[in-house]
């Protein structure tokens, strides 16, 4: 309860301290309970910091202000499912697995799957703007959500509706305001009838902006594919996704990061990152993406077929070559991997993050530069664009860098140093995508990580914000300190 | 606020009418990414004559929104949104600049999503001005193809409404529907956009629906909805209960999605009034004629009527009476 997955937090976890620990923790068990606890936390004027699965990776949950955490894992009661309305209500403590696994003995699906859907809660989905990894054809939680039950911070209960309203559209300004203005207790989904069928694939294109250019192209087109994720060219060759090929001439300091290699080794090689990235740009170059359409139902692997041909098709007229369907099934089976690969780099004294951010297509390969370049000099980069719409694309970039000695020789003195390292590489990146005219988060939220660059991104708009948090929760007992509030 | 298109407006009795006439400008025009970058006083049909020159579209829209000014759209409400693929809906502005009741303009970045705390232009989108007034926005284009069009006959207006909401509930949805009264039957005319999906999903559509009428649908789904009709917003449960009205004449659709569609409903000897009164008994709301629309936002039946009132004093802004 005193951090998430937030890795600046992972780095106090390895130096063997716990800065924010909350004063208690309540576990309430229905919405009557959650009112309850925020009509005595307004009364007594004591922060309050809801808490889902902990899987954030902004310290969105921190409590820095110490309070009550809220762990809202008991509202997890049997999601009610109309397949014929195609909506779900479901509380909000329901573990995302848990409730694709309900919704799949029904028939059905969310579509909602992001990396995160073995430890994380829809709660926490909707709190930070979540996005699953087939939201081209679902989309994001914020286009999946219908209505929102809610306890703002005066403890008042309030219910947004699934049906047509009057005036400004109050469950959009719920969602994503990171449990600072509302503490949501249910939530009515969209659900979908699950598919029958996925057709996969692999698309190679030259270059990365080729592919971009061709992405671009198959999001305009009307089709709509479940996955297009695009690999920038590290991406595609450390992964051997690149067909032909695979790994062969990738040097031997990229295989050590990359195969969670001896602590010493991986030390070595992260010393220089822009030796390394320098490294990257000598590699061949080709980039990959990862393409896949399902249908539902009898029809549905011809469905899905018929679309992924067309898009196959239209993608040759960009230059992509066609690599079969392996490299996609690969994709598949392996979706939720990479998460769990992590503790490696940090046990041995290394950071790894990511970092989400989305522009329109005319910014995209400018933005994708500048924070190659600006990452460059503080820690091994690489980047997929992850998540593609009619008019622009989130770019996932991952960074690992250095951070201090290896876990069990890390104290306090040497924590310090670690994160200036770690601040030091955020802002060079949070500071080049603003420049480049990106919106600093696609889909993980702001958190503490990302809050000081907020005036950044809203402008004059940070007062609107501040109005919300007067509205909602005018004794400033959610959250505090988080979204600058 | 009046922007060029929108009907006259009668300033309030202890106000003044915000004239957008000359906000008219589109700025810029990019239909490779798609979007175009818009003063909200620009009439919609002027940015849609522009984006069509540019080889992209707006996408079908309400009449009424046609008929108005950007600003109006977006603050009205049908807040901007558009139907896209997937049977999905989501609002035609990227971004916005809003000018606040304290004179800042904020303004949100044009990003496609983002997760940077609530969606502050849904602040203004909706809004009727209330809270803020769209200055520019940042509008999404679709790209400009020629549409595939459908028609079949039904038994009644009921069975093509209940068709086309399983059409959308199945992921087919058409960006136009048309539900008509005709001499001799029932029509229902359709038509799916995107340049490399219209057919795909029109054919699909036919595989459900059974072999489509060998007639050109175009017409059919173009033709302007009736002049008596009103424009409502309404879900697939509430169009399905006004289709089977005896008196039922036309409804046409746009904006579907899997839960339900803006519409133009036209009842047979009813008013623009009665026909207004009819939707509402079904849950639906009014988009036009704007006479007719609520007058309040809904947060208070949603129990947030008090976060409202806080919101309004936050702001500065002051209600119109």
């Amino acid at each position: 309860m005193s951090r998430d997955c937030w890795p600046r937090a992972l780095l106090w976890t390895k130096a063997a301290v716990a800065p924010h620990p909350p004063d208690v923790v309540a576990w309430p068990a229905s919405t009557a309970e959650v009112v309850q606890v925020v009509r005595y936390a307004a009364a007594q004027k004591v922060p309050i910091v809801p808490f889902g699965a902990g899987s954030g990776v902004c310290g969105g949950t921190v409590p820095i202000k110490g309070g009550i955490a809220l762990d809202l894992k008991r509202l997890s009661g049997p999601p009610v499912i109309d397949l014929p309305a195609r909506t779900v209500d479901v509380e909000v403590g329901t573990n995302g697995q848990r409730l694709e696994e309900l919704l799949g003995a029904a028939g059905a699906t969310v579509g909602h799957f992001p990396s995160s859907i073995y430890c994380s809660t829809v709660g926490g989905w909707l709190a930070a703007r979540s996005a699953g990894q087939l939201s081209s054809r679902y989309g994001k939680i914020e286009d999946i959500v219908l209505g929102v039950e809610v306890v703002d911070g005066t403890g008042e209960l309030l219910r947004t509706q699934d049906a047509p309203c009057v005036g400004p559209d109050l469950t959009q300004l719920l969602v994503g305001s990171e449990g600072t203005l509302g503490i949501i207790t249910k939530a009515r989904l969209r659900c979908w009838p699950r598919p029958s069928s996925h057709w996969m694939r692999g698309i190679r294109f030259a270059t990365v902006q080729a592919g971009i250019a061709a992405l671009r192209v198959l999001m305009r087109s009307g089709l709509r594919p479940a996955v297009a994720r695009l690999y920038d060219p590290l991406d595609t060759l450390l992964a051997g996704r690149g067909g032909s090929g695979g790994r062969i001439g990738v040097p031997e300091p990229l295989r050590w990061i990359v195969d969670g290699a001896q602590t010493e080794a991986l030390r070595l090689s992260l010393r220089a990152p822009a030796l390394l990235n320098r490294l990257v740009e000598a590699l061949p170059a080709s980039s990959l993406l990862i393409l896949g359409f399902e249908g539902e139902g009898p029809q549905g692997a011809d469905d899905a077929r018929e679309e992924g041909e067309a898009a196959v098709r239209l993608l040759a007229t960009e230059g992509g070559e066609d690599l079969g369907a392996t490299p996609g099934e690969k994709w598949l089976a392996n979706r939720y991997r990479i998460s769990y690969r992590q503790s490696p780099l940090f046990s041995a004294g290394a950071f790894v993050d990511t970092m989400d951010v989305a522009t329109t297509w005319d910014r995209l390969d400018a933005l994708y530069r500048a924070v190659l370049d600006a990452v460059a000099p503080h820690a091994f980069v690489m980047a997929h664009f992850s998540h593609a719409y009619l008019e622009g694309c989130s770019i996932y970039f991952t960074f690992v860098g250095l951070a201090g000695a290896p876990a069990g020789e890390s104290d306090v003195e040497d924590l310090e140093s670690a994160e200036t390292r770690y601040d030091s590489c955020w802002n060079a990146a949070l500071s080049a995508a603003c420049d480049a005219g990106a919106t600093l988060s696609h889909h993980h939220g702001i958190g503490l990580q990302k809050q000081v660059f907020l005036p950044r991104e809203h402008g004059e708009g940070m007062r609107q914000l501040r109005a919300l948090k007067q509205a909602f929760d005018p004794n400033g007992i959610l959250n505090p300190g988080k979204l600058l509030l | 606020m009046r922007g060029n298109g929108d009907a006259p407006v009668e300033p309030p009795a202890n106000g003044a009418l915000l004239e957008l006439v000359a906000l008219d400008r589109v700025a810029s025009m990019d239909s490779a990414t798609g979007i175009a970058r818009v003063e909200a006083g620009c009439s919609v049909a002027a940015l849609e004559t522009a984006a069509r020159r540019a080889g992209a579209t707006l996408g079908p829209l309400l009449p009424s929104v046609r008929a108005g000014s950007v600003g109006a759209w977006l603050a009205g409400p049908t807040r901007g949104d558009r139907g896209i693929p997937g049977a999905r809906r989501e609002t035609a502005a990227l971004s916005l600049a809003a000018v606040l009741a304290d004179g800042h303009l904020a303004e949100s970045r044009a990003a496609p999503r983002s997760a940077t705390g609530p969606d502050l232009d849904h602040l203004a989108l909706g809004g009727a001005g209330r809270l803020c007034v769209i200055a520019t926005a940042w509008i999404r284009l679709f790209p400009a193809a020629p549409p595939a069009y459908a028609a079949w006959h039904m038994p009644d207006v009921a069975t093509g409404v209940a068709a086309i909401a399983q059409l959308c509930r199945d992921r087919l949805a058409p960006a136009r529907g048309m539900v008509r009264v005709r001499e001799g039957g029932v029509l229902a005319a359709m038509s799916w956009e995107g340049p490399e999906s219209a057919r795909i999903f029109r054919d699909r559509a036919t595989r459900r629906l059974g072999e489509r009428l060998a007639i050109d649908a175009g017409p059919e789904v173009r033709a302007p909805a009736s002049a008596r009709g009103v424009e409502i917003d309404a879900r697939w449960e509430s169009l399905e209960q006004l289709a089977r009205r005896a008196d039922v004449a036309e409804i046409a659709l746009y904006g579907m999605h899997a839960g339900g569609a803006f519409a133009v409903l036209s009842l047979a000897s009813l008013g623009v009034e009665q026909c207004a009164e009819a939707a509402r008994a079904t849950g639906a709301t009014v988009v036009a004629p704007r006479r007719l629309r609520a007058a309040a936002p809904s947060w208070a039946e949603m129990g947030a009527g008090a976060i409202w009132t806080r919101l309004v004093a936050a702001l500065g802004a002051e209600e119109a009476a």
